[in-house]
Protein backbone atom coordinates (compact mmCIF):
# COMPACT_ATOMS: atom_id res chain seq x y z
CA UNK A 1 0.00 0.00 0.00
CA UNK A 2 1.42 3.37 -0.92
CA UNK A 3 0.93 6.96 -1.87
CA UNK A 4 0.42 5.92 -5.50
CA UNK A 5 -2.48 3.70 -4.50
CA UNK A 6 -3.95 6.56 -2.49
CA UNK A 7 -3.73 8.81 -5.57
CA UNK A 8 -5.38 6.12 -7.70
CA UNK A 9 -8.23 5.85 -5.15
CA UNK A 10 -8.63 9.63 -5.22
CA UNK A 11 -8.83 9.59 -9.01
CA UNK A 12 -11.40 6.79 -8.90
CA UNK A 13 -13.56 8.77 -6.47
CA UNK A 14 -13.52 11.74 -8.83
CA UNK A 15 -14.20 9.56 -11.90
CA UNK A 16 -17.16 7.72 -10.33
CA UNK A 17 -18.37 10.40 -7.97
CA UNK A 18 -18.58 13.31 -10.39
CA UNK A 19 -21.20 11.64 -12.62
CA UNK A 20 -23.15 10.57 -9.53
CA UNK A 21 -23.32 14.09 -8.12
CA UNK A 22 -24.14 15.45 -11.55
CA UNK A 23 -27.11 13.08 -11.75
CA UNK A 24 -28.07 14.12 -8.19
CA UNK A 25 -28.01 17.73 -9.39
CA UNK A 26 -30.22 16.91 -12.41
CA UNK A 27 -32.71 14.98 -10.27
CA UNK A 28 -32.72 17.73 -7.63
CA UNK A 29 -33.40 20.31 -10.29
CA UNK A 30 -36.22 18.21 -11.76
CA UNK A 31 -37.58 17.55 -8.27
CA UNK A 32 -37.64 21.27 -7.51
CA UNK A 33 -39.39 22.14 -10.80
CA UNK A 34 -41.99 19.36 -10.45
CA UNK A 35 -42.64 20.21 -6.79
CA UNK A 36 -43.13 23.90 -7.63
CA UNK A 37 -45.43 22.90 -10.51
CA UNK A 38 -47.43 20.74 -8.10
CA UNK A 39 -47.73 23.59 -5.63
CA UNK A 40 -49.07 25.86 -8.38
CA UNK A 41 -51.33 23.39 -10.17
CA UNK A 42 -52.16 20.83 -7.50
CA UNK A 43 -51.85 18.15 -10.16
CA UNK A 44 -51.75 14.74 -8.44
CA UNK A 45 -49.62 13.27 -11.25
CA UNK A 46 -46.96 15.88 -10.48
CA UNK A 47 -47.14 14.88 -6.80
CA UNK A 48 -46.50 11.22 -7.65
CA UNK A 49 -43.69 12.08 -10.05
CA UNK A 50 -42.06 14.30 -7.42
CA UNK A 51 -42.27 11.44 -4.90
CA UNK A 52 -40.52 9.11 -7.34
CA UNK A 53 -37.85 11.70 -8.11
CA UNK A 54 -37.26 12.20 -4.38
CA UNK A 55 -36.82 8.45 -3.88
CA UNK A 56 -34.30 8.25 -6.73
CA UNK A 57 -32.51 11.32 -5.36
CA UNK A 58 -32.25 9.65 -1.94
CA UNK A 59 -30.90 6.44 -3.48
CA UNK A 60 -28.30 8.44 -5.43
CA UNK A 61 -27.25 10.32 -2.30
CA UNK A 62 -26.76 6.99 -0.52
CA UNK A 63 -24.65 5.71 -3.45
CA UNK A 64 -22.55 8.90 -3.29
CA UNK A 65 -22.07 8.41 0.43
CA UNK A 66 -20.91 4.81 -0.12
CA UNK A 67 -18.30 6.14 -2.59
CA UNK A 68 -17.15 8.67 0.05
CA UNK A 69 -16.95 5.90 2.66
CA UNK A 70 -14.92 3.72 0.27
CA UNK A 71 -12.46 6.58 -0.31
CA UNK A 72 -12.03 7.06 3.43
CA UNK A 73 -11.39 3.34 3.81
CA UNK A 74 -8.75 3.50 1.08
CA UNK A 75 -7.06 6.42 2.87
CA UNK A 76 -6.91 4.27 5.99
CA UNK A 77 -5.49 1.32 4.06
CA UNK A 78 -2.95 3.18 1.95
CA UNK A 79 -1.49 5.95 4.11
CA UNK A 80 0.65 5.14 7.10
CA UNK A 81 2.84 7.70 8.81
CA UNK A 82 6.03 6.13 10.11
CA UNK A 83 7.89 8.20 12.65
CA UNK A 84 11.72 8.11 12.48
CA UNK A 85 13.11 6.66 15.75
CA UNK A 86 14.81 9.95 16.67
CA UNK A 87 11.55 11.90 16.45
CA UNK A 88 9.60 9.15 18.21
CA UNK A 89 12.15 9.13 21.06
CA UNK A 90 12.09 12.93 21.28
CA UNK A 91 8.28 13.07 21.50
CA UNK A 92 8.20 10.22 24.01
CA UNK A 93 10.84 11.78 26.27
CA UNK A 94 9.68 15.41 26.14
CA UNK A 95 5.89 15.01 25.88
CA UNK A 96 5.23 11.44 26.93
CA UNK A 97 3.66 10.77 23.53
CA UNK A 98 3.71 7.29 22.07
CA UNK A 99 4.12 7.58 18.29
CA UNK A 100 3.21 4.23 16.90
CA UNK A 101 2.76 4.38 13.10
CA UNK A 102 -0.38 6.42 12.46
CA UNK A 103 -3.16 5.78 9.99
CA UNK A 104 -5.91 8.25 9.11
CA UNK A 105 -9.39 7.28 10.34
CA UNK A 106 -11.02 10.20 8.58
CA UNK A 107 -14.65 11.03 9.53
CA UNK A 108 -17.17 11.01 6.68
CA UNK A 109 -18.34 14.62 7.21
CA UNK A 110 -15.35 16.91 6.90
CA UNK A 111 -14.43 19.63 4.38
CA UNK A 112 -16.86 19.61 1.40
CA UNK A 113 -18.57 16.45 2.68
CA UNK A 114 -20.40 18.43 5.40
CA UNK A 115 -23.22 19.81 3.27
CA UNK A 116 -23.46 16.51 1.38
CA UNK A 117 -23.99 14.65 4.65
CA UNK A 118 -26.61 17.18 5.77
CA UNK A 119 -28.45 16.73 2.44
CA UNK A 120 -28.28 12.94 2.76
CA UNK A 121 -29.72 13.09 6.30
CA UNK A 122 -32.50 15.41 5.10
CA UNK A 123 -33.42 13.03 2.29
CA UNK A 124 -33.66 10.16 4.79
CA UNK A 125 -35.85 12.23 7.14
CA UNK A 126 -38.15 13.05 4.21
CA UNK A 127 -38.31 9.39 3.20
CA UNK A 128 -39.32 8.41 6.75
CA UNK A 129 -41.85 11.25 7.04
CA UNK A 130 -43.41 10.37 3.68
CA UNK A 131 -43.59 6.73 4.77
CA UNK A 132 -45.30 7.62 8.05
CA UNK A 133 -47.84 10.15 6.77
CA UNK A 134 -50.26 9.87 3.87
CA UNK A 135 -49.64 13.34 2.44
CA UNK A 136 -51.71 12.89 -0.70
CA UNK A 137 -54.89 12.57 1.41
CA UNK A 138 -55.59 16.30 1.49
CA UNK A 139 -54.60 19.21 -0.69
CA UNK A 140 -52.76 21.09 2.03
CA UNK A 141 -50.69 18.09 3.19
CA UNK A 142 -49.75 17.36 -0.43
CA UNK A 143 -48.54 20.95 -0.68
CA UNK A 144 -46.56 20.43 2.53
CA UNK A 145 -44.88 17.37 1.03
CA UNK A 146 -43.99 19.39 -2.07
CA UNK A 147 -42.53 22.17 0.08
CA UNK A 148 -40.26 19.60 1.74
CA UNK A 149 -39.28 18.31 -1.70
CA UNK A 150 -38.35 21.86 -2.72
CA UNK A 151 -36.10 22.10 0.35
CA UNK A 152 -34.38 18.83 -0.59
CA UNK A 153 -33.99 20.03 -4.18
CA UNK A 154 -32.44 23.29 -2.94
CA UNK A 155 -29.99 21.34 -0.76
CA UNK A 156 -29.06 19.06 -3.68
CA UNK A 157 -28.40 22.01 -6.00
CA UNK A 158 -26.46 23.91 -3.31
CA UNK A 159 -24.31 20.86 -2.62
CA UNK A 160 -23.46 20.51 -6.30
CA UNK A 161 -22.46 24.14 -6.70
CA UNK A 162 -20.87 25.03 -3.36
CA UNK A 163 -19.79 21.82 -1.65
CA UNK A 164 -19.19 19.08 -4.21
CA UNK A 165 -17.19 16.39 -2.35
CA UNK A 166 -16.09 14.70 -5.59
CA UNK A 167 -14.57 17.68 -7.43
CA UNK A 168 -11.44 17.92 -5.25
CA UNK A 169 -11.92 15.14 -2.70
CA UNK A 170 -10.70 16.20 0.77
CA UNK A 171 -8.40 18.88 -0.62
CA UNK A 172 -6.93 19.98 2.74
CA UNK A 173 -6.17 16.43 3.83
CA UNK A 174 -4.70 15.77 0.39
CA UNK A 175 -2.35 18.71 0.81
CA UNK A 176 -1.25 17.40 4.21
CA UNK A 177 -0.63 13.88 2.93
CA UNK A 178 1.19 15.16 -0.15
CA UNK A 179 3.24 17.52 2.04
CA UNK A 180 4.37 14.60 4.17
CA UNK A 181 5.42 12.49 1.18
CA UNK A 182 7.28 15.46 -0.30
CA UNK A 183 9.03 16.08 3.01
CA UNK A 184 10.00 12.40 3.18
CA UNK A 185 11.39 12.48 -0.36
CA UNK A 186 13.49 15.64 0.23
CA UNK A 187 15.52 13.79 2.85
CA UNK A 188 15.94 16.79 5.17
CA UNK A 189 15.19 15.43 8.66
CA UNK A 190 14.24 18.88 9.99
CA UNK A 191 11.54 19.34 7.34
CA UNK A 192 10.29 15.79 7.87
CA UNK A 193 10.21 16.19 11.65
CA UNK A 194 8.31 19.47 11.43
CA UNK A 195 5.74 17.99 9.03
CA UNK A 196 5.25 14.80 11.05
CA UNK A 197 5.09 16.69 14.33
CA UNK A 198 2.27 18.88 12.95
CA UNK A 199 0.45 15.93 11.37
CA UNK A 200 0.60 13.94 14.60
CA UNK A 201 -1.54 16.52 16.40
CA UNK A 202 -3.91 16.85 13.41
CA UNK A 203 -4.46 13.09 13.53
CA UNK A 204 -4.93 12.92 17.29
CA UNK A 205 -7.15 15.97 17.75
CA UNK A 206 -8.95 16.09 14.43
CA UNK A 207 -8.98 13.20 11.97
CA UNK A 208 -8.88 10.26 14.40
CA UNK A 209 -10.60 12.00 17.28
CA UNK A 210 -13.74 10.33 18.70
CA UNK A 211 -15.11 13.85 18.94
CA UNK A 212 -15.04 14.26 15.15
CA UNK A 213 -16.91 10.98 14.81
CA UNK A 214 -19.66 12.08 17.19
CA UNK A 215 -20.00 15.89 17.48
CA UNK A 216 -20.41 16.88 13.78
CA UNK A 217 -22.70 14.00 12.67
CA UNK A 218 -25.00 14.60 15.64
CA UNK A 219 -25.26 18.27 14.66
CA UNK A 220 -25.86 17.51 10.97
CA UNK A 221 -28.57 14.96 11.74
CA UNK A 222 -30.10 17.55 14.09
CA UNK A 223 -29.91 20.22 11.38
CA UNK A 224 -31.63 17.91 8.88
CA UNK A 225 -34.40 17.15 11.34
CA UNK A 226 -34.85 20.85 12.07
CA UNK A 227 -35.30 21.60 8.35
CA UNK A 228 -38.52 19.56 8.56
CA UNK A 229 -39.53 21.51 11.69
CA UNK A 230 -38.99 24.73 9.74
CA UNK A 231 -41.24 23.66 6.83
CA UNK A 232 -43.90 22.56 9.33
CA UNK A 233 -43.74 25.95 11.09
CA UNK A 234 -44.11 27.83 7.78
CA UNK A 235 -47.27 25.83 7.06
CA UNK A 236 -48.52 26.44 10.61
CA UNK A 237 -48.58 30.13 9.74
CA UNK A 238 -51.07 29.54 6.94
CA UNK A 239 -53.24 26.73 8.23
CA UNK A 240 -54.15 25.50 11.72
CA UNK A 241 -53.76 21.78 10.93
CA UNK A 242 -52.70 19.44 13.72
CA UNK A 243 -50.43 17.44 11.41
CA UNK A 244 -48.08 20.42 10.85
CA UNK A 245 -47.55 20.90 14.55
CA UNK A 246 -47.17 17.14 15.01
CA UNK A 247 -44.46 16.87 12.34
CA UNK A 248 -42.71 20.06 13.48
CA UNK A 249 -42.66 19.00 17.11
CA UNK A 250 -41.59 15.38 16.53
CA UNK A 251 -38.65 16.58 14.39
CA UNK A 252 -37.82 19.38 16.82
CA UNK A 253 -37.50 16.77 19.58
CA UNK A 254 -35.03 14.69 17.56
CA UNK A 255 -33.16 17.83 16.50
CA UNK A 256 -33.02 19.36 19.96
CA UNK A 257 -31.81 16.16 21.63
CA UNK A 258 -29.00 15.68 19.12
CA UNK A 259 -28.18 19.40 19.13
CA UNK A 260 -27.86 19.41 22.93
CA UNK A 261 -25.79 16.24 23.21
CA UNK A 262 -23.72 17.11 20.12
CA UNK A 263 -22.86 20.55 21.47
CA UNK A 264 -22.09 19.24 24.95
CA UNK A 265 -19.70 16.51 23.88
CA UNK A 266 -17.71 19.04 21.88
CA UNK A 267 -16.70 20.82 25.07
CA UNK A 268 -14.26 18.31 26.71
CA UNK A 269 -12.51 17.98 23.36
CA UNK A 270 -12.21 21.77 23.02
CA UNK A 271 -10.71 22.07 26.51
CA UNK A 272 -7.87 19.72 25.55
CA UNK A 273 -7.38 20.49 21.85
CA UNK A 274 -7.67 24.27 22.16
CA UNK A 275 -5.72 24.62 25.39
CA UNK A 276 -4.14 28.06 25.50
CA UNK A 277 -6.10 29.28 22.48
CA UNK A 278 -8.67 32.05 22.48
CA UNK A 279 -12.01 30.39 21.91
CA UNK A 280 -14.32 31.67 24.68
CA UNK A 281 -17.24 33.59 23.22
CA UNK A 282 -15.99 32.82 19.71
CA UNK A 283 -18.66 33.70 17.05
CA UNK A 284 -19.50 30.06 16.31
CA UNK A 285 -19.92 29.32 20.01
CA UNK A 286 -22.08 32.43 20.40
CA UNK A 287 -24.13 31.29 17.41
CA UNK A 288 -24.53 27.76 18.76
CA UNK A 289 -25.70 29.04 22.16
CA UNK A 290 -28.09 31.45 20.43
CA UNK A 291 -29.54 28.64 18.31
CA UNK A 292 -29.88 26.35 21.33
CA UNK A 293 -31.62 28.91 23.56
CA UNK A 294 -34.01 29.81 20.72
CA UNK A 295 -34.95 26.16 20.21
CA UNK A 296 -35.39 25.86 23.99
CA UNK A 297 -37.77 28.84 23.81
CA UNK A 298 -39.62 27.19 20.90
CA UNK A 299 -40.12 23.98 22.89
CA UNK A 300 -41.40 26.00 25.86
CA UNK A 301 -43.92 28.00 23.80
CA UNK A 302 -45.01 24.84 21.99
CA UNK A 303 -46.43 23.48 25.29
CA UNK A 304 -49.15 26.15 24.99
CA UNK A 305 -49.61 26.04 21.20
CA UNK A 306 -53.36 25.42 21.57
CA UNK A 307 -53.84 28.66 23.47
CA UNK A 308 -55.08 31.80 21.77
CA UNK A 309 -52.38 33.34 19.55
CA UNK A 310 -49.78 30.80 20.68
CA UNK A 311 -50.15 28.71 17.52
CA UNK A 312 -48.86 31.57 15.39
CA UNK A 313 -46.24 32.63 17.98
CA UNK A 314 -44.87 29.06 18.10
CA UNK A 315 -44.71 28.93 14.29
CA UNK A 316 -42.90 32.28 14.05
CA UNK A 317 -40.43 31.23 16.73
CA UNK A 318 -39.80 27.96 14.87
CA UNK A 319 -38.97 29.93 11.74
CA UNK A 320 -36.65 32.29 13.64
CA UNK A 321 -34.93 29.24 15.14
CA UNK A 322 -34.21 27.86 11.68
CA UNK A 323 -32.85 31.20 10.48
CA UNK A 324 -30.50 31.18 13.47
CA UNK A 325 -29.47 27.62 12.55
CA UNK A 326 -28.56 28.61 8.99
CA UNK A 327 -26.75 31.69 10.32
CA UNK A 328 -24.79 29.56 12.81
CA UNK A 329 -23.81 27.09 10.08
CA UNK A 330 -22.62 29.93 7.85
CA UNK A 331 -20.59 31.51 10.67
CA UNK A 332 -17.86 28.93 10.00
CA UNK A 333 -17.45 30.49 6.56
CA UNK A 334 -18.17 34.17 7.18
CA UNK A 335 -16.98 35.00 10.70
CA UNK A 336 -13.51 34.92 12.27
CA UNK A 337 -12.59 32.78 15.26
CA UNK A 338 -11.28 29.34 16.02
CA UNK A 339 -14.10 27.59 14.15
CA UNK A 340 -13.48 29.62 10.98
CA UNK A 341 -12.76 27.56 7.89
CA UNK A 342 -9.54 29.51 7.33
CA UNK A 343 -8.09 28.47 10.71
CA UNK B 1 -54.35 34.02 39.35
CA UNK B 2 -55.37 30.59 38.09
CA UNK B 3 -52.78 27.79 37.96
CA UNK B 4 -52.85 27.65 34.16
CA UNK B 5 -52.42 31.42 33.78
CA UNK B 6 -49.55 31.44 36.27
CA UNK B 7 -47.82 28.60 34.42
CA UNK B 8 -48.41 30.31 31.10
CA UNK B 9 -46.83 33.59 32.17
CA UNK B 10 -43.93 31.69 33.72
CA UNK B 11 -43.39 30.02 30.34
CA UNK B 12 -43.58 33.40 28.55
CA UNK B 13 -40.99 34.79 30.99
CA UNK B 14 -38.71 31.77 30.45
CA UNK B 15 -39.00 32.05 26.65
CA UNK B 16 -38.33 35.80 26.82
CA UNK B 17 -35.21 35.31 28.98
CA UNK B 18 -33.95 32.63 26.59
CA UNK B 19 -34.54 34.94 23.62
CA UNK B 20 -32.64 37.76 25.35
CA UNK B 21 -29.70 35.41 25.98
CA UNK B 22 -29.84 34.72 22.24
CA UNK B 23 -29.66 38.45 21.55
CA UNK B 24 -26.63 38.81 23.83
CA UNK B 25 -24.94 36.06 21.81
CA UNK B 26 -25.83 37.89 18.59
CA UNK B 27 -24.20 41.02 20.00
CA UNK B 28 -21.10 38.91 20.81
CA UNK B 29 -20.91 37.70 17.21
CA UNK B 30 -21.15 41.28 15.92
CA UNK B 31 -18.59 42.63 18.37
CA UNK B 32 -16.06 39.83 17.76
CA UNK B 33 -16.39 40.09 13.97
CA UNK B 34 -16.23 43.89 13.88
CA UNK B 35 -13.26 44.08 16.25
CA UNK B 36 -11.44 41.42 14.29
CA UNK B 37 -12.03 43.40 11.12
CA UNK B 38 -10.77 46.69 12.55
CA UNK B 39 -8.02 45.28 14.74
CA UNK B 40 -6.56 41.98 13.44
CA UNK B 41 -4.88 39.97 16.19
CA UNK B 42 -6.95 41.62 18.92
CA UNK B 43 -7.46 38.29 20.70
CA UNK B 44 -3.77 38.46 21.63
CA UNK B 45 -4.33 41.77 23.43
CA UNK B 46 -5.97 42.75 26.73
CA UNK B 47 -9.07 43.74 24.77
CA UNK B 48 -10.01 40.08 24.38
CA UNK B 49 -10.05 39.63 28.15
CA UNK B 50 -12.28 42.71 28.45
CA UNK B 51 -14.60 41.25 25.83
CA UNK B 52 -14.87 37.95 27.76
CA UNK B 53 -15.65 39.86 30.97
CA UNK B 54 -18.22 42.07 29.30
CA UNK B 55 -19.96 39.05 27.74
CA UNK B 56 -20.03 37.32 31.14
CA UNK B 57 -21.44 40.44 32.78
CA UNK B 58 -24.08 40.82 30.10
CA UNK B 59 -25.20 37.21 30.29
CA UNK B 60 -25.12 36.70 34.09
CA UNK B 61 -28.25 38.74 34.95
CA UNK B 62 -30.27 36.72 32.45
CA UNK B 63 -28.82 33.47 33.73
CA UNK B 64 -29.95 34.61 37.20
CA UNK B 65 -33.44 35.29 35.84
CA UNK B 66 -33.49 31.92 34.10
CA UNK B 67 -32.52 30.18 37.34
CA UNK B 68 -35.24 32.04 39.21
CA UNK B 69 -37.86 30.99 36.65
CA UNK B 70 -36.60 27.40 36.86
CA UNK B 71 -36.87 27.66 40.64
CA UNK B 72 -40.42 28.95 40.37
CA UNK B 73 -41.42 26.46 37.71
CA UNK B 74 -40.49 22.98 38.85
CA UNK B 75 -41.13 22.92 42.61
CA UNK B 76 -44.29 25.01 42.29
CA UNK B 77 -46.54 22.28 43.60
CA UNK B 78 -44.48 21.19 46.59
CA UNK B 79 -44.61 24.61 48.17
CA UNK B 80 -47.72 26.83 47.98
CA UNK B 81 -47.37 29.29 45.11
CA UNK B 82 -47.52 32.35 47.33
CA UNK B 83 -44.71 31.07 49.56
CA UNK B 84 -42.71 30.11 46.50
CA UNK B 85 -43.02 33.60 45.05
CA UNK B 86 -42.08 35.22 48.38
CA UNK B 87 -39.08 32.92 48.87
CA UNK B 88 -38.10 33.46 45.21
CA UNK B 89 -38.09 37.21 45.68
CA UNK B 90 -36.21 36.80 48.97
CA UNK B 91 -33.50 34.67 47.36
CA UNK B 92 -33.23 37.11 44.48
CA UNK B 93 -32.81 39.99 46.96
CA UNK B 94 -30.04 38.13 48.83
CA UNK B 95 -28.40 37.35 45.46
CA UNK B 96 -28.45 41.04 44.55
CA UNK B 97 -27.08 41.98 47.97
CA UNK B 98 -24.19 39.54 47.60
CA UNK B 99 -23.55 40.95 44.12
CA UNK B 100 -23.34 44.46 45.57
CA UNK B 101 -21.11 43.46 48.51
CA UNK B 102 -18.82 41.05 46.65
CA UNK B 103 -19.16 40.38 42.91
CA UNK B 104 -21.70 38.97 40.48
CA UNK B 105 -19.84 35.63 40.19
CA UNK B 106 -20.14 34.95 43.94
CA UNK B 107 -23.80 35.94 43.99
CA UNK B 108 -24.50 33.66 41.05
CA UNK B 109 -22.67 30.82 42.82
CA UNK B 110 -24.94 31.37 45.85
CA UNK B 111 -28.06 31.26 43.70
CA UNK B 112 -26.81 28.17 41.88
CA UNK B 113 -26.07 26.35 45.14
CA UNK B 114 -29.64 27.00 46.34
CA UNK B 115 -31.06 26.00 42.96
CA UNK B 116 -29.14 22.72 43.00
CA UNK B 117 -30.46 21.84 46.45
CA UNK B 118 -34.05 22.63 45.38
CA UNK B 119 -33.83 20.86 42.01
CA UNK B 120 -32.10 17.82 43.55
CA UNK B 121 -34.86 17.59 46.18
CA UNK B 122 -37.47 17.84 43.44
CA UNK B 123 -35.74 15.13 41.41
CA UNK B 124 -35.51 12.74 44.37
CA UNK B 125 -39.17 13.36 45.31
CA UNK B 126 -40.23 12.83 41.71
CA UNK B 127 -38.29 9.59 41.32
CA UNK B 128 -39.72 8.33 44.61
CA UNK B 129 -43.16 9.50 43.53
CA UNK B 130 -43.64 11.59 46.69
CA UNK B 131 -44.23 15.18 47.68
CA UNK B 132 -47.49 15.74 45.83
CA UNK B 133 -45.68 17.01 42.76
CA UNK B 134 -47.65 17.70 39.62
CA UNK B 135 -46.29 18.95 36.33
CA UNK B 136 -47.47 20.65 33.18
CA UNK B 137 -47.35 17.27 31.47
CA UNK B 138 -48.24 14.15 33.40
CA UNK B 139 -46.55 10.76 33.48
CA UNK B 140 -43.75 9.34 35.62
CA UNK B 141 -41.05 9.42 32.93
CA UNK B 142 -41.94 12.94 31.74
CA UNK B 143 -41.78 14.27 35.29
CA UNK B 144 -38.57 12.43 36.16
CA UNK B 145 -37.02 13.59 32.88
CA UNK B 146 -38.09 17.17 33.45
CA UNK B 147 -36.59 17.27 36.97
CA UNK B 148 -33.34 15.64 35.74
CA UNK B 149 -33.10 18.08 32.84
CA UNK B 150 -33.54 21.10 35.09
CA UNK B 151 -31.09 19.80 37.71
CA UNK B 152 -28.56 19.07 34.95
CA UNK B 153 -28.96 22.58 33.56
CA UNK B 154 -28.34 24.19 36.97
CA UNK B 155 -25.28 21.99 37.62
CA UNK B 156 -24.02 22.83 34.13
CA UNK B 157 -24.28 26.57 34.78
CA UNK B 158 -22.59 26.19 38.20
CA UNK B 159 -19.78 24.23 36.59
CA UNK B 160 -19.12 27.01 34.09
CA UNK B 161 -19.59 29.95 36.44
CA UNK B 162 -17.71 28.74 39.51
CA UNK B 163 -15.72 25.60 38.69
CA UNK B 164 -13.95 26.28 35.43
CA UNK B 165 -10.50 26.20 36.98
CA UNK B 166 -11.30 23.38 39.37
CA UNK B 167 -9.97 19.84 38.89
CA UNK B 168 -13.55 18.64 39.20
CA UNK B 169 -14.67 20.79 36.27
CA UNK B 170 -14.86 18.05 33.63
CA UNK B 171 -16.22 15.46 36.07
CA UNK B 172 -19.08 17.80 37.06
CA UNK B 173 -19.57 18.63 33.39
CA UNK B 174 -20.17 14.95 32.59
CA UNK B 175 -22.61 14.60 35.50
CA UNK B 176 -24.58 17.56 34.09
CA UNK B 177 -24.36 16.17 30.56
CA UNK B 178 -25.70 12.76 31.60
CA UNK B 179 -28.55 14.38 33.58
CA UNK B 180 -29.46 16.68 30.67
CA UNK B 181 -29.30 13.88 28.09
CA UNK B 182 -31.24 11.31 30.09
CA UNK B 183 -33.68 14.00 31.20
CA UNK B 184 -34.32 15.10 27.61
CA UNK B 185 -34.82 11.52 26.42
CA UNK B 186 -37.27 10.79 29.27
CA UNK B 187 -39.19 14.03 28.69
CA UNK B 188 -39.43 13.63 24.93
CA UNK B 189 -39.96 9.89 24.62
CA UNK B 190 -41.78 8.69 27.77
CA UNK B 191 -43.85 6.07 25.96
CA UNK B 192 -40.86 4.52 24.23
CA UNK B 193 -38.82 4.53 27.47
CA UNK B 194 -41.78 2.97 29.31
CA UNK B 195 -41.97 0.25 26.69
CA UNK B 196 -38.25 -0.51 27.04
CA UNK B 197 -38.54 -0.45 30.85
CA UNK B 198 -41.36 -3.01 30.72
CA UNK B 199 -39.32 -5.23 28.39
CA UNK B 200 -36.28 -5.03 30.66
CA UNK B 201 -38.26 -5.84 33.79
CA UNK B 202 -37.63 -9.52 34.74
CA UNK B 203 -40.40 -11.52 33.15
CA UNK B 204 -41.93 -8.34 31.75
CA UNK B 205 -43.26 -7.74 28.30
CA UNK B 206 -44.44 -4.76 26.36
CA UNK B 207 -48.09 -3.97 26.72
Amino acid sequence: MSYQEYLAARDTVTTIGQPVIYVIFIFSLALGIIAIYHMLSNDSRAFRLASQLREIDTALLVIGFIIIAWFHLRIYQTIELVYPPELANYMASTMGISTTPSRFVVPLWIETEKLYFWTLCLSIFLAVTNYRYDFIKTKITALFSSAMNIMLAAFGILTYYTSNPFREPLSSLHLEITGWYQAASVGDPNVLYATLYQLYFRIIYFYNSEYMWTHPPMLFIAYASLVVTFVGCVFMLFRREKIFDQISYSHAKVGYLLLTVGMLIGYPWAVVAWEGKDWWWDPKINGSIMMWVLYSAYLHTRIYHKRHNMWRATAILGIICFLSLVFTYLLTYIAPGIHAITQ
Amino acid sequence: MKHKTYDFYLMVLTAAVLAIIGLVCLYGIGYYTYTNETMPGWTETALYGQYINSMNQLIYPFVVLLLVTLGLCIPKRIVPRQSLLVSGIGILAVTLLIALVTDIGTSLAFLLAISIVVQAAVMVLTILGRGGLTYEREGYFVQTGSSMLHLGTVIFVLDFVSMRSSELHLGVFWVATVLITVGTVLSFYPDEVGCIARLLRPGGKSS
